[in-house]
């Protein structure tokens, strides 16, 4: 809401500055957030006195003057017709500037000096008389600026208003709020219309067939109108307020809209076919044009403003091109109602047309400020466009608009809610600055009435806002609650999250942050097949581009493509990870999708970029190595990593399932040569996913201490031949399967192929370490275990000794 | 006898003068002060000594050999301090080398906020909930005081799904949802993801929120005031001058915007401030009794604030960025520096 405050201080006096106005009502709760200034089109234009007028001696059209600013004489050739001796006049001075850019210089004209230039309204942009010098008052002091003696400029406070206070929407709202806070008294315009002899009750009529739609319905007729431009000072204000100015009678009605709030349509008499209105629904698929020429098909339960036969307005909305104001115009048929504000809110939005009259409407108008507004219009239009206004008014009122009653108001409830007193009288104080009529029980109750304006007052506790925001919230003390202990336990699925944070940031992975919406092609890019279950998107009706117009189903896509923005800035080397969650749409639509909590990352580029004596590429084992930090970290032991079960996006030959006790928690490896075709990517990278929250069911959080042997352990490496397809961790699950309790562990220690091997094997280094907790073993007890193990192993693996 | 000691003795210095290594050093000790050496054979001839001159010889002997022996160890401890350190000079390697091994990386500078939020709140005894991102209508608009067609709902600007689902727009569902379950008293903070149908510089279409509520007996506007205080002051600093300033959301009332004075301007009004001299910081308030009649609490029994805030903005604000896209860029030249 732009708020002027020369229009302001019509209806309330303003004597602090307009930065400290500016304060008081940010911290009242209306928070201005711009403070604009409006300069005049020109500067140094005096106002001044002519001391003589003489002809010409060489043109007969110009006159030579004398002009005084009160200080000096000036000699002026003017060629204006209007002016005489001792006329108060405009005069620019040599060097000042008028609008359109132009600065007055001294020159000669037809051989006479001229120092100045005098000016009509035209010329200043002050009005629309072009026919002679301005003529000013004459007690106007020569030598005071004109922009000042004029009182031209005005200061505008863009205020947002807050969707409850569909009060301060128009400028005598504003007031009363001003007046409030600063201690003054508003000044309502008066309202006085002179009726013409002709009824609009033997001219007109109105119908309301539904009434929920529209509960009130007024309407005054104004007739021998002359359609023209507004005046200035009408002009000025409605531009001030950031609207454009039309005619008078439009003008006029958005000024009344912007005074009082209650917006009001203007229709052309003329065209209301058997010069009547009925208001109605809309019908099942009806079409209307609009007078910004737009033409609209109808939601249903939109409010029609119809004549005789056809629509002329949308109610509440916008008016009919059919019936609109035209320079020919003479009798104004003027309406002024009350229209349901969520059913204008579901038209407005449905239609596309938030316009200042929905915007009003839809928050909801002083339902008692109808006739009011419209006579206040009625009365303008006759005095600006030379008009008479009928007598009598119309008005329908089928359904009483809901008012609460008196609202009670316990000074301890009061109390308790702010955490501080505020003195009864200050508390009567602050609701009468605000209109409210407020009687005692004298047992600590009040009954409060707010006035009409105000519909956003129902209950105690909106009282209880109004007071504590007058009172001032920096006057409230701050206090602390009392501690209390509650039921509800933490997730410990985030304290996981907080630890895998801690171990990929270790590992040299950065976090990133990806949208959770992403194109519904990433899937086709993953190369997904058609019943896999990450192609149930949840979709967003209204996206902002194709691109977000799905949930994601899995956090792979975006790492792939953070992976392509970052090579396109040159940053080859890439350890990332992201924490979110997917989205998977379920069959029943009114059950609410399956949120997955996701960890995923990407490994790419070398080793340790940037440090010397690194400058390997990353592989498999890096990005496993890392996850296998995590479940170390997690004391998550035996998981497997199945290279039977992997996705459509990888690397047949290298990447795997996760499996946890039998679950499969997630994947792993290298992206498959043609997703990153695809994708137009030229490095190869590693991912991974894994769902955190079966991954939080496998965690253990019980640590069990063992006992530490003081006894030495016994060591001993064996070389297996095996075929080359032998998984190493199959290897390690036979023999680990034996279970023999002084096998302490057996690792992996050493992987060999080539020379002096057959070709298809390979020879797996494995290192037994035995151990006692009570004992040292010697050679013959270890012997024999250890064979037995070697033994088992040959015989279930068909694997040979590498001598 | 004596004067051959003093010839001994001569010849011994100059010979220890001359022995270069540790070798030499050592035949010099066995040649004069061996088993067999010529100060030993000396000294073992005393008994030739002429009884009167004994006691001088005798002493002489000695003399020599405290000083020849403590000679020669201070060469010999001169010779392996050379060695040692030619040695040691030979190992040198260069220190300025960048150490080995992989730098870690950084977390995220939003999940470093909400850590620190986190934190200070649970300090306060909250604990962290969790709700669905997609969200019903109804939770995310209705529960909480904002019916079909409230105007309310054009200040969160809303992603639909289905009819009478949306992307949450804020994390306040959440907060239905469990006092749908709990009884008071509740101190809870439901972090996360959130959208909004907005993109420009200060916008994207999905942010992080951190929401709290606290409901009690008898809290009080006082009691919001207090804990919200407490907790700006350690985010921003026991300096940060702060105001409460009236505002509306439907959910809480009455309702307080809380600003903190300019970090970037001290108050003076800048770019960022938009010349105001202050930065909006959360949003908060009492909660609506409304919200509590849906939510089946008896709102003559309890009260209880609730408030939010953004977690980019407060990021923004700490460390400069001055365009909230870049958060969701995933640059990793950006990431490194935090
Ligand atoms: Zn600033």
């Amino acid at each position: 809401m732009l708020v002027s405050l020369k229009w302001l201080k019509d209806y309330v006096d303003i004597d602090v500055t307009p930065q400290e106005l500016a304060d008081v009502l940010t911290m009242s709760g209306l928070e201005v957030e711009e403070i604009k200034t409006i300069e005049p089109e020109f500067s140094g234009v005096v106002v001044s006195r002519i001391l003589s007028v003489k002809k010409h001696p060489a043109a007969d059209k110009l006159s030579l003057c004398e002009v005084t600013d009160g200080e000096r004489t000036y000699p002026i050739v003017c060629g204006a017709p209007n002016i005489k001796t001792g006329d108060i006049v405009p005069l620019a001075k040599v060097g000042a500037v008028i609008p359109g850019g132009y600065t007055i210089k001294s020159t000669l004209l037809r051989g006479e000096q001229s120092d100045g230039m005098l000016c009509s309204e035209a010329e200043l942009e002050i009005g629309d008389d072009a026919s002679g010098i301005m003529q000013l008052p004459r007690d106007w002091h020569p030598g005071t600026p004109l922009e000042a003696a004029l009182n031209i400029g005005d200061t505008v406070l863009d205020i947002s208003v807050t969707p409850n206070r569909s009060d301060c929407l128009s400028m005598i709202g504003v007031a009363r709020e001003v007046a409030a806070l600063t201690g003054k008294k508003v000044r309502l315009p008066s309202v006085r219309i002179r009726e013409a002899s002709e009824d609009i009750l033997s001219l007109s009529s109105v119908t309301i067939i539904d009434a929920d739609l529209c509960p009130r319905y007024s309407a005054r007729m104004i007739k021998n109108v002359k359609i023209a431009d507004s005046p200035v000072w009408l002009k000025t204000r409605i531009e001030a307020a950031g609207m454009r100015a039309i005619n008078n009678v439009v003008d006029v009605t958005n000024f009344v809209m912007l005074e009082t709030g209650q917006p009001l349509h203007a229709f052309d008499f003329r065209f209301l076919e058997e010069g009547r209105i009925v208001v109605r629904r809309s019908e099942k698929g009806e079409v209307f044009v609009s007078l910004d020429g737009k033409s609209h098909v109808l939601p249903d339960d939109t409010t029609m403003i119809c004549d005789g036969k056809k629509p002329v307005a949308i109610g509440g909305i916008m008016g009919g091109l059919n019936s609109e104001v035209k320079d020919d115009t003479t009798v104004i048929f003027l309406e002024s109602a009350y229209f349901n504000p969520s059913a204008i809110r579901r038209s407005a939005r449905r239609l596309g047309m938030p316009t200042d009259a929905a915007f009003r409407f839809e928050r909801g108008i002083d339902p008692e400020g109808v006739l009011r507004s419209l006579d206040r219009a009625a009365q303008l239009i006759a005095e600006l466009a030379g008009a008479q206004v009928c007598k009598n008014y119309l008005d329908e009122y089928p359904r009483k608009i809901k008012k609460t009653g008196s609202i009670p108001l316990r000074l301890d409830r009061l109390r308790s809610v702010i955490g501080a007193a505020i003195e009864p009288k200050e508390t009567i104080r602050i609701l009468k600055s605000l209109g409210m009529k407020v009687r005692s029980d004298g047992r600590g109750k009040y009954l409060v009435d707010p006035p009409s304006a105000r519909v956003d007052i129902e209950r105690e506790i909106d009282l209880i806002e109004e007071i504590v925001r007058l009172y001032g919230y920096d006057k409230v003390p701050p206090s602390l609650p009392a501690a209390a202990a509650s039921e509800i336990s933490a997730i410990s699925r985030l304290e996981l999250e907080e630890k895998i944070r801690c171990t990929f940031a270790g590992s040299g992975y950065s976090e990133i942050i990806n949208y959770s919406f992403t194109s519904p092609a990433s899937v086709d890019y993953l190369l997904l097949p058609g019943d896999d279950i990450r192609r149930n998107f949840v979709t967003i009706k209204n996206p902002l581009t194709e691109e977000q117009s799905v949930m994601r189903t899995t956090l792979a896509y975006g790492l792939l493509e953070t992976l392509k923005k970052n090579i396109n800035n040159s940053s080859f080397n890439l350890k990332i990870f992201e924490i979110g969650r997917s989205f998977i749409k379920r069959g029943n639509n009114d059950e609410l999708p399956e949120e997955k909590n996701i960890l995923a990352g990407l490994l790419t580029g070398g080793v340790s970029e940037d440090l010397w004596g690194g400058k390997n590429a990353v592989d498999f084992y890096d990005l496993k190595g890392c996850l296998e930090n995590v479940f170390y970290d997690l004391k998550i032991e035996h998981c497997l990593y199945n290279a039977e079960k992997t996705e459509p996006f990888l690397h047949p030959g290298r990447s795997c399932a996760v499996v946890h006790n039998g679950v499969t928690i997630g994947y792993l490896g290298e992206v498959h040569p043609d997703v990153l075709r695809k994708m137009d990517i030229k490095n190869t990278a590693y991912i991974f996913e894994i769902n955190l929250d079966l991954l939080n069911e496998q965690v253990s959080r019980q640590i069990v201490y063992r006992e530490i042997s003081k006894f030495p352990a016994v060591v001993r490496d064996v070389a297996f031949v095996v075929s080359e397809d032998m998984e190493a961790g199959k290897m390690l699950e036979i023999v680990e399967g034996q279970t023999e309790e002084l096998l302490e562990n057996v690792v992996i220690f050493d992987i060999y192929a080539g020379k002096g091997l057959d070709a298809g094997t390979k020879s797996l280094g494995l290192r037994f370490s035995y151990k006692a907790p009570d004992r040292t073993l010697t050679d013959t007890e270890i012997n024999s275990i250890h064979e037995k193990i070697v033994q088992n192993t040959i015989a279930r693996t068909g694997a040979k000794i590498r001598a | 006898m004596i004067a051959g000691i003093q010839q001994l003795e001569n010849d011994a210095l100059a010979e220890l003068e001359n022995a270069g290594s540790q070798d030499a050093l050592l035949a010099v000790k066995t040649k004069y002060l061996g088993r067999r050496g010529l100060l030993t054979g000396l000294l073992r001839n005393i008994s030739q000594v002429p009884a009167e001159e004994k006691p001088l010889f005798g002493k002489r002997c000695n003399e020599v050999k405290v000083l020849l022996e403590n000679k020669i160890e201070e060469s010999l401890l001169r010779l392996s301090e050379g060695a040692k350190k030619q040695t040691l000079t030979r190992g040198k390697i260069d220190v300025t080398l960048p150490g080995r091994g992989t730098r870690p990386g950084r977390i995220h500078p939003v999940t470093q906020i909400r850590r620190e939020i986190c934190d200070i709140f649970s300090s306060f005894g909250f604990s962290v909930v969790e709700g669905p991102e997609v969200e019903l209508d109804y939770y995310n608009f209705e529960a909480l005081n904002m019916p079909p067609d409230h105007p309310a709902r054009d200040m969160q600007d809303t992603f639909y799904i289905e009819e009478k689902t949306v992307l949450r727009t804020h994390t306040s569902p959440v907060q239905v949802r469990v006092m749908q379950q709990v009884k008071p008293p509740v101190r809870i903070l439901s972090p996360g993801r959130v959208y909004r149908r907005d993109s420009d510089v200060s916008h994207t279409p999905m942010f992080h929120q951190i929401e709290g509520l606290l409901v009690d007996y008898d809290v009080s506007f006082a009691d919001l005031k207090g804990i919200l205080t407490a907790f700006l002051k350690r985010v921003f600093g026991d300096a940060t001058t702060l105001r409460f300033r009236p505002s509306f959301f439907p959910f809480t009332e009455p309702s307080a915007e809380v600003d903190i004075r300019c970090v970037m301007c001290a108050g003076r009004g800048c770019r960022v401030c938009g010349h105001s001299g202050w930065l909006e910081i959360l949003g908060s308030g009492m909660v609506d009794p409304t919200v509590f009649q849906n939510v089946g609490y008896d709102a003559e029994v309890y009260s209880g604030f609730a408030f939010g805030l953004g977690l980019e903005r407060i990021a923004m604000l700490k460390y400069g960025i001055s365009d909230i896209r870049l958060l969701f860029e995933n640059d990793i030249r950006f990431l490194r520096q935090f």
